[in-house]
């Protein structure tokens, strides 16, 4: 799967955030999200930070620069995370394109 | 970045056990019901428009519902009465999944059509509980005192098992159907993977119905049948058996404090009445115990009443008490049950005292002998 760097990408409708005790909880709504039925996802500090700014009015490059400006890291490591975790939740059907609505 | 859980090994459950936290309440959504079952405690006429008039609205759900979210809680159980009696059933079931609750439902499934599985199937329930009353129409309807329900039963069922949705089934024991009992095991074991459990202790009413209370007596199992039934299952005899052996920590902690509710109730969940009442479980019912939502707010009723309810105590005036009972894990008895019964929150209710002491009779493995003043 491709990333374009230049895309929008904002998390669907079909999952609901919910921060409970300080976590971040991802509870899908509609059938077909994740991989497995009976589970909950929560996402570590990381994923939290990229998670809020996947608000389908910024691009995935914008959401880097931010990012490394937030953690003051230009080692270039944010990119890969950044990538790879939104790949991830392409696949579970958490994240789509704006273009797509 | 991203962890996934089982739900049942999810690490926030043991953060959120520490403390009193909301985690889940049940909703019920009627008083009403479209059968008229014998023995059960929440079945106002499906017709009923008094009841109809109480009801919460959509709206006032909502706003009940946000607070609880507000407060933390995940998981919320839609049950009532029958909750799809509701016209607008559906419309809360989305509410409830958009706020990001994960929602189960207690139907009998007779009123299940293809429109309630659409939406089943495009957002997932938790869980639906389907109640099981018999597996012929005889014996069905004995139970239900309606014509037509078990066909209605089985075309629900069927379309919930045919999409795949995820059922979990329970049954009542009473002597209406305490012959097909056996039958009625198998045949919700062979249906789903989940754990089949089945209930022989009936407690009374929530509107008090004296004339339906008298019936709901007539249906209990005596302690003989509650134990031929238990024998008779083997996943049963086994459980049985192990709470015979926890008897002896049963009370620990709780003859000391005088409290009278030890039962954990009021610390992760309540019930949302369907008139609008705020209940710490749902069959607390006594006065003092209740508090209308229509008259304040969840925040108000969870942080400041709750914990009132909690603290509240009894008179150490006997040692011959259910609190003092060695078979407690054994009896039915508690509090609610006890109000429902006797019209007191601390006494004994005859007819579980006399089932406990059997199973214990029957099933212990410790100590058959039970000192004289433990029996009423």
């Amino acid at each position: 799967m491709d990333i374009d760097l230049n895309t929008k990408y904002r998390i669907t409708d079909d999952v609901v955030a919910r921060e409970i005790e300080g976590e971040l909880i991802i509870v899908p709504l509609t059938s077909g999200i994740g991989d497995l039925e009976d589970e909950l996802f929560t996402l570590n500090e990381t994923g939290r930070s990229i998670w809020a700014k996947l608000d389908g009015s910024h691009t995935l490059k914008q959401v880097i620069e931010s990012l490394n400006q937030d953690f003051q890291d230009s080692s270039g490591s944010v990119e890969g995370d950044v990538v790879g975790f939104v790949k991830e939740l392409i696949r579970m059907k958490m994240v789509i394109t704006a273009s797509d609505e | 970045m991203k962890t996934t859980q089982q739900i049942h090994e999810y690490h926030l459950w043991n953060k959120l056990s520490k403390h009193r936290s909301l985690v889940s309440f049940n909703i019920e959504l009627t008083a009403r019901c479209n059968n008229n079952c014998h023995h059960c405690y929440i079945n106002l006429p499906a017709g009923d428009t008094r009841a109809i008039e109480k009801e919460l609205s959509r709206l006032e759900i909502n706003r009940i519902a946000d607070e609880a979210v507000e407060l933390g809680a995940l998981w919320c159980l839609l049950t009532g009465g029958e909750p799809l009696l509701r016209n607008d059933f559906s419309q809360i079931y989305l509410d409830l999944k958009k706020k990001g609750l994960l929602v189960s439902v207690f139907t009998n499934a007779t009123l299940i059509n293809t429109e309630i599985v659409q939406l089943f199937k495009q957002y997932p329930p938790r869980a639906v509980e389907v109640s099981v009353y018999g597996i012929t129409a005889e014996t069905y309807e004995e139970v239900t005192r309606k014509q037509g329900t078990f066909i209605a039963f089985q075309n629900g069922l069927k379309l919930l098992l045919d999409a795949g949705i995820k059922v979990r089934f329970k049954a009542m024991s009473l002597k209406s159907n305490y012959h097909e009992m056996q039958r009625i095991a198998e045949f919700c074991r062979s249906r789903s993977d989940d754990v089949f459990r089945f209930d022989p202790f009936l407690h009374l009413r929530y509107d008090l119905n004296e004339k339906r209370n008298k019936e709901i007596i007539t249906q209990r199992l005596t302690p003989s049948q509650i134990i031929a039934l238990e024998r008779s299952d083997i996943e049963r005899t086994d459980s049985v058996k192990k709470l015979c052996n926890q008897q002896q920590n049963a009370t620990e902690n709780t003859t000391a404090s005088n409290l009278i509710f030890n039962c954990g109730i009021g610390k992760h969940d309540f019930t949302l009445g369907w008139d609008g009442t705020f209940r710490l479980c749902s069959a607390l019912q006594h006065p003092e115990c209740v508090y209308d939502l229509r008259k304040g707010n969840l925040k108000d009723a969870w942080l400041n009443f709750a914990p009132k309810v909690l603290n509240m105590r009894r008179e150490p005036n006997s040692i011959d008490d259910c609190y003092n009972c060695r078979l407690v894990n054994l009896c039915s008895w508690c509090p609610a049950h006890s109000y429902l019964e006797n019209g007191s929150l601390v006494t004994p209710i005859k007819d579980f005292c006399e089932s406990a002491h059997a199973r214990n009779k029957a099933f212990g493995v410790i100590d058959h002998q039970t000192s004289e003043h433990e029996e009423i």
